[in-house]
């Protein structure tokens, strides 16, 4: 049972997450975030392995209050950075269900690293946007797209995948989450999926469309379009894959 | 022939990533590719009908173990067609129309994308490769609507727009996640068989499995058609670009009536959820045609036109005739993208000649010329009752007298009695020169449009479902208890009747154009028609609520 806890501090659960967002709040550079939502819930697995024991029945709908939670002070968020950690935070917690179903081990590392990939690219993409504008924060600057579109690709493409929206694997993920659940919960994890929806698009529109209220500035390089741009189709890819279909 | 079928969809793909490679090109060249790609699709579309001409079965393709099929049926075929011509002629109006936009190659990427999604859900050949298809035109839709990135207005309702699709997308998952649990399999023609060998094979808290999932399909397909009250996005979309409006006007918003026909093997066991849709239906088509009769903008009220159209395309699907639905969303495709295209054209000519008939006085007075005549007001009554019903009648016992007995017939050739009575009734109260010659060529118009339709139909029906006991079993389950029906046909029939009588004692009183003694519950009717029944208000509310439940949980866990 300690052990689960542990793993709570790592597949997070209100309110044992406010380690992983205190941490993410506490590191400055966007690499440092990106590494640790990358790393963190793949401990926690590791952690539920070592535990080797059943998961009680009340931590699946404590991980759907989590992840309800963490979904709706998404829609408030107006700090990337943040807004990676609360959509981790909602997405990752959503692994107890599955972990409770008795996924094995491959399952559950992939889920999280579904999840945690884009998320950890949504914070990596807070460093353009900060080096340019001094902060990430959506609404400080609107209309991207006019000036720097290259960045605004990337940066609404990634934040559909880190959404869980098809073809990313996140959706297959999901679907996955779907199955393992009752009637209740599962129209539970739909509503959290849309509001994920809803707040991608709030995100969007904070940075992406509008009026322009900045002088041009230089946009993000080929070479820096093409590695994202390149790392989200392998993420496709290796989607696709992964669940049997197209590839 | 597989490789017509994945080259279907695959080709506006290719033209989306050739674009985006080529972005820095000129326009021009960006438009002449993208245009060329359209074409070469559209002759694939058309290629792969005549391949199914010719060979008469269905294809099922699967590029892959788990999902990711195509399914090649009369349903896809033409569905493929009308989707490739409609983009076509989208693609080229906005070679010209989007020149002076910003952001034309980022426009070209996202039609082509969606001519890719739309295919790719028209041919989906298993529930996971719908549900992508399905769920990528709703996000497409947002960034189409979304293009001119500066106005506030249209990312408010390319907002609007995703968020009802998302809603409308759920049940559709859960219908999907319901099915291959109770039928394991995810591939459409394996998981038809297994329904029409196992369909009471489980129920969902005492529900049969194939109402929920019926009644799921029938939610998703009400989001995606604008279906009252999920139908508020709809009128407003037109403040994204025209070729978009055009586009999602003509085939985006017909997915509602294409996935009750894909599901049909579903709705066949489920004759309450089939009653529900001609419930949604009716009251749509009702509200719609009402709304857009009071706007004073024309995109607006082809919008509204739009919501009304896709209320009758559920009122077909709710009486059992699927075949009729689809042909109808071809037509309606057809004509509003003709529409839509050629308002700005209207919007022209309005600037220069008001359109607007002058009144009695005016004539008389300032043009000096007599007021013409009308029919005897008894004569017209029993043409607007006779005439329809006979050319119905014949129409139907032509066709072959065995869909007059179904309920669902009847309740179309009512649907056509009141509309044709309708049409004559606006005839009559027209001041004309001949009033003998409009009311003859209204009739022989009617004629003609009925007896086309009765025949296109029957033939459409016949080609989509080859297999007539499927036919029949839908006719046969979206049939109501027959004390019901004729209470409802007499309902309405009453109706009309009333309607008549109105009209008849308002024209004897002289009252028929007064706007001045309009009752209090007319001006409470005029005042919910002009805010659009509150529904927008609503949404807007619980919007705000959600935002400001949302800040509230931000500042008090702010440390978590």
């Amino acid at each position: 049972m300690t052990l689960l806890l542990i793993a709570s501090l790592f597949l997070p659960l209100f309110p044992l997450s406010i380690v992983l967002n205190g941490t993410l709040t506490t590191l400055r550079h966007p690499a440092a975030r990106g590494a640790v939502l990358l790393l963190w819930p793949q401990l926690g697995i590791g952690l539920l392995q070592i535990a080797q024991h059943a998961i009680p029945p009340y931590f699946v709908p404590w991980a759907l209050l989590t992840s309800g939670l963490y979904a709706l002070r998404l829609l408030t968020v107006r700090d990337m950075g943040r807004w990676a950690g609360f959509l981790a935070t909602s997405g990752l917690a959503l692994t107890w269900a599955l972990a409770a179903a008795g996924a094995d081990r491959v399952d559950l590392h992939l889920f999280a690293f579904w999840f945690s990939l884009p998320h950890a690219l949504m914070a990596l993409l807070a460093y353009p946007l900060t080096r340019r504008f001094g902060a990430a924060y959506a609404g400080l600057q609107g209309g991207l797209i006019g000036h720097l579109p290259r960045l605004s690709g990337v940066l609404a493409v990634t934040a559909l995948a880190a959404v869980a929206t098809p073809p990313f694997p996140g959706f297959f993920g999901l679907l996955h989450v779907l199955q393992v659940l009752d009637w209740a919960g599962a129209v539970a994890v739909l509503a959290i999926w849309l509001i994920w929806g809803w707040a991608a698009t709030k995100l969007m529109q904070g940075f992406i469309f509008g009026a322009e209220r900045m002088e041009s500035d230089a946009d993000i390089g080929r070479v820096s379009t093409l590695a994202f741009a390149g790392m989200l189709g392998v993420f496709i890819a290796a989607g696709l894959y992964s669940t049997g279909g197209g590839l | 022939m597989d490789k017509l079928i994945i080259l279907l969809p695959a080709t506006p793909l290719l033209s989306a990533l050739l674009i985006t490679l080529l972005a820095d090109r000129a326009r021009h060249r960006i438009a002449r590719l993208s245009v060329g790609f359209s074409v070469l699709t559209f002759l694939l579309a058309a290629a792969s009908l005549a391949f199914y001409l010719t060979e008469g079965q269905p294809q099922w393709v699967a590029f892959a173990p788990g999902w990711g099929s195509l399914y090649l049926d009369p349903l896809t075929s033409v569905m493929s067609l009308m989707v490739a011509g409609i983009s076509l002629v989208v693609h080229v109006y906005s070679v010209r129309y989007m020149a002076e936009e910003p952001g034309y190659a980022r426009f070209y990427i996202l039609l082509d994308l969606m001519a890719t999604a739309i295919l790719l859900m028209v041919a989906a050949g298993d529930l996971v490769t719908l549900l992508v298809a399905w769920h990528l035109i709703g996000v497409l839709l947002y960034f189409l609507l979304g293009q001119d990135a500066a106005r506030p207005a249209a990312q408010r309702y390319a907002f609007w727009t995703f968020l009802t699709y998302r809603l409308g997308d759920l049940p559709l998952v859960l219908a999907a996640v319901l099915l291959y649990e109770t039928y394991g399999t995810a591939a459409l023609p394996t998981l038809f068989e297994r329904i029409a060998a196992a369909p009471d094979a489980l129920t969902v808290a005492g529900i049969p499995v194939l109402t929920v999932v019926a009644l799921l399909v029938a939610l998703a397909a009400f989001a995606r058609s604008a279906q009252f009250p999920l139908h508020t996005w709809l009128p407003y979309t037109m403040e994204g670009p025209t070729p978009v409006s055009a586009l999602m006007h003509a085939g985006i918003v017909n997915a509602g009536g294409f996935i009750i026909n894909r599901f049909a093997p579903v709705f066949v066991h489920a004759g309450g959820v089939l009653h529900l849709v001609f419930a949604v239906g009716l009251v749509t088509a009702i509200l719609g045609s009402i709304l857009m009769l009071t706007q004073n903008d024309i995109k607006k009220s082809l919008g509204y036109s739009t919501m009304g159209q896709m209320g009758f395309m559920f009122v077909e699907c709710g009486v059992g005739a699927f075949s009729l639905a689809i042909y109808h969303l071809i037509a309606h495709g057809l004509f509003k993208g003709t529409l839509f295209l050629g308002a700005g054209s209207v919007i022209g000519n309005a600037r220069k000649h008001d359109g607007v008939p002058h009144d009695d006085v005016y004539t008389f007075v300032v043009e000096r010329k007599p007021l013409a005549p009308r029919l005897p007001w008894v004569l017209a009554a029993v043409i607007t009752v006779v005439v329809p019903l006979l050319v119905l009648g014949a129409s139907r016992w032509l066709m072959g007298g065995d869909s007059v007995g179904e309920q669902g017939g009847i309740i179309l050739l009512f649907f056509g009695w009141v509309t044709g009575a309708q049409l004559l009734f606006a005839t009559y109260r027209l001041r004309v020169d001949s009033p003998w010659r409009m009311m003859v060529m209204i009739i022989l118009s009617l004629i003609i449009v009925v007896a086309g339709y009765t025949l296109i139909e029957h033939g459409f029906d016949l080609f989509l479902y080859p297999d007539r006991e499927l036919s029949e079993r839908i006719y046969a389950a979206a049939s109501i208890p027959l004390a019901t029906f004729e209470v409802l046909v007499m309902i309405l029939t009453a109706a009309i009747v009333v309607g008549w009588i109105a009209t008849y004692y308002a024209a004897a009183n002289g009252r028929a154009h007064r706007s001045s003694d309009a009752s209090p519950l007319r001006l409470a009717f005029y005042s919910l028609i002009s805010r659009e029944f509150y529904v927008a208000d609503v949404y807007a509310w619980l919007t705000q609520a959600t935002l400001g439940l949302s800040r509230r949980l931000n500042v008090w866990s702010r440390w978590v």
